[in-house]
């Protein structure tokens, strides 16, 4: 489903990723670990296209992303859900609103939005929240609106840069059980942790990285 | 993309940042009062030369002794000339009469003139479209070689610094025209710009969710032809205003107003002026839009 050979990305005085390969297969739910700086979001934003590489090839489902034409960059986003590290939620938009986007801009109905939007903030435990805006929700809240958000199109693919990074014990062994949940109905998932409890005794993939290379892979 | 969402959105966006639409709003309709109220003044330097030609004329003195047929053959040679509308011979007994209706209450000035001092003469007056100094001088100093004519008069100087400023005025018009209304884009551009810039955030949001090109677009369209329109419609009600308030009222005791030419009824195409800035400055602010 995923396919990274020999990737590299470099900033401006630094290196980002160095030739880095791995592959996840479909309907997987892969770690991907390390601590700060050592190209965790960076190797998410090469699978939704925000970043490009500098070197090797990226298979995403049916598209090799490397040289894929801005039109076509819409299309692979669409199979893409993404939990982002700063939540990227819309302060003028309540949070109904937030999670309805993914969803409006695939062009679904309004019936299919408010069933699909509902169910998604059933699973993240903020029905009620519905009508409220972003501004007035703790970090932990923001981060599940987020979830809903990328969970809501049933995407492909589904990643999620820290998505417990701001939430106490409990709410991260929820939202952990959600994505379990999400993953046994066939999506696929990568989740970007510095937190190693997130993975323990999980017997799943985890791949480490440490500045910007790729050090080995472990099981959970 | 569903269009009752986008304009839903538009009308949120708009109501979100409505202190610097409301900005917007003010600044477009003040340049497009401006740029009015100049074409208003523009359009009326224009209208009253355009009849200067009914006021304008060349006159030919004739000598004592012409002779009918050197007449005939001066009128014959002017009426020829195409720049020429209307030549009128005026005999010097008619001349004297007219002296006397324009001297009315001071015709006393003519007593004790026992013969008319007047001569014949020739009034030519020039098309609306050809009275030019060049057509002026060619005709005249046609008739100067002809016999008959003991004088040529017409406002050679004040013909051509006229037509000097009429040029002056015209073009010093369009180009303060033309400045207003770069400002007026540029105003649009700028307001739609800061706007963008502002929702940057929100907008790299909708594409990384893959929203495609139009969906991103749309709303911003929107919100600048309604900035745009209601700038117009604001502009239009200061035109009113100022037509009631200063033509009207002012020509009342100022009767210079009411020679003014105030054309009302274009100005109702403000607000779609308006909305067309509107869309300009939103589709240039925008710009391309990559992923």
């Amino acid at each position: 489903m995923i396919h990274f050979q020999e990737v590299s990305k470099h900033y401006e005085n630094q290196t980002a990723l160095r030739k880095v390969t791995f592959e996840v297969g479909k309907g997987e739910l892969v770690f991907i670990t390390g601590p700060s700086g050592s190209g965790k979001t960076t190797l998410l934003k090469l699978i939704y296209l925000a970043e490009k590489p500098d070197e090797g090839i990226i298979k995403v489902g049916d598209f090799e992303i490397t040289n894929l034409r801005d039109s076509h960059v819409p299309v692979l986003r669409r199979q893409i859900g993404i939990v982002f590290q700063d939540f990227r939620l819309l302060e003028n938009k309540n949070i109904f609103e937030n999670v309805a986007l993914s969803l409006r801009i695939r062009g679904e109905s309004e019936k299919d939005i408010k069933a699909k939007v509902f169910e998604s903030l059933k699973v993240v435990n903020l029905r009620h929240k519905a009508d409220s805006y972003p501004k007035t929700l703790s970090g932990g809240e923001q981060q599940r609106v987020a979830i809903a958000r990328a969970i809501v199109s049933e995407p492909a693919i589904l990643l999620a840069d820290e998505p417990t990074g701001n939430v106490d014990p409990d709410t991260s062994t929820g939202i952990m059980r959600t994505f379990k949940e999400i993953n046994a109905k066939g999506t696929t998932i990568l989740i970007a942790t510095h937190n190693r409890e997130l993975f323990r005794n999980t017997g799943r993939r985890v791949i480490k990285l440490d500045q910007g290379n790729f050090i080995g892979e472990d099981i959970g | 993309m569903s269009l009752s969402y986008t304009f839903k959105s538009a009308i949120k966006n708009i109501l979100y940042d409505k202190w610097i639409n409301i900005l917007c709003v003010i600044t477009i309709a003040t340049g497009l009062l401006f740029t009015t109220i100049t074409w208003v003044f523009v359009y009326n330097i224009d209208a009253s030369l355009k009849k200067l030609p009914e006021r304008f004329s060349v006159m030919l003195f004739l000598k004592d002794f012409v002779t009918q047929s050197e007449i005939d053959k001066i009128i014959k040679i002017a009426k020829n000339n195409t720049a020429v509308d209307k030549v009128i011979y005026v005999p010097k007994d008619e001349a004297l009469k007219q002296l006397k209706k324009t001297l009315k209450n001071t015709e006393y000035v003519l007593e004790g003139l026992d013969v008319n001092p007047l001569p014949d003469s020739i009034e030519i007056r020039f098309k609306d479209d050809a009275l030019s100094p060049e057509n002026v001088k060619k005709l005249t100093s046609t008739l100067n070689s002809l016999n008959g004519i003991s004088e040529i008069e017409y406002g050679e100087e004040f013909l051509s610094s006229l037509y000097s400023l009429k040029k002056g005025l015209k073009i010093a018009g369009i180009v303060f025209i033309i400045i207003l209304a770069i400002t007026i884009l540029f105003v649009s551009y700028s307001t739609v710009k800061i706007l963008f810039y502002r929702r940057k955030e929100e907008i790299e949001t909708y594409k990384l969710l893959g929203a495609k090109k139009w969906f991103i677009r749309a709303p911003f369209i929107i919100e600048g032809s309604f900035l745009g329109f209601s700038a117009g419609l604001l502009s239009y009600f200061g035109v009113v205003t100022i037509y009631y308030l200063f033509f009207v009222r002012l020509s009342l005791t100022f009767p210079i107003f009411k020679a003014m030419i105030f054309p009302l009824n274009y100005f109702i195409l403000l607000p779609f002026l308006g909305t067309f800035l509107g869309i300009c400055g939103s589709v240039i602010a925008i710009g391309r839009i990559r992923y």
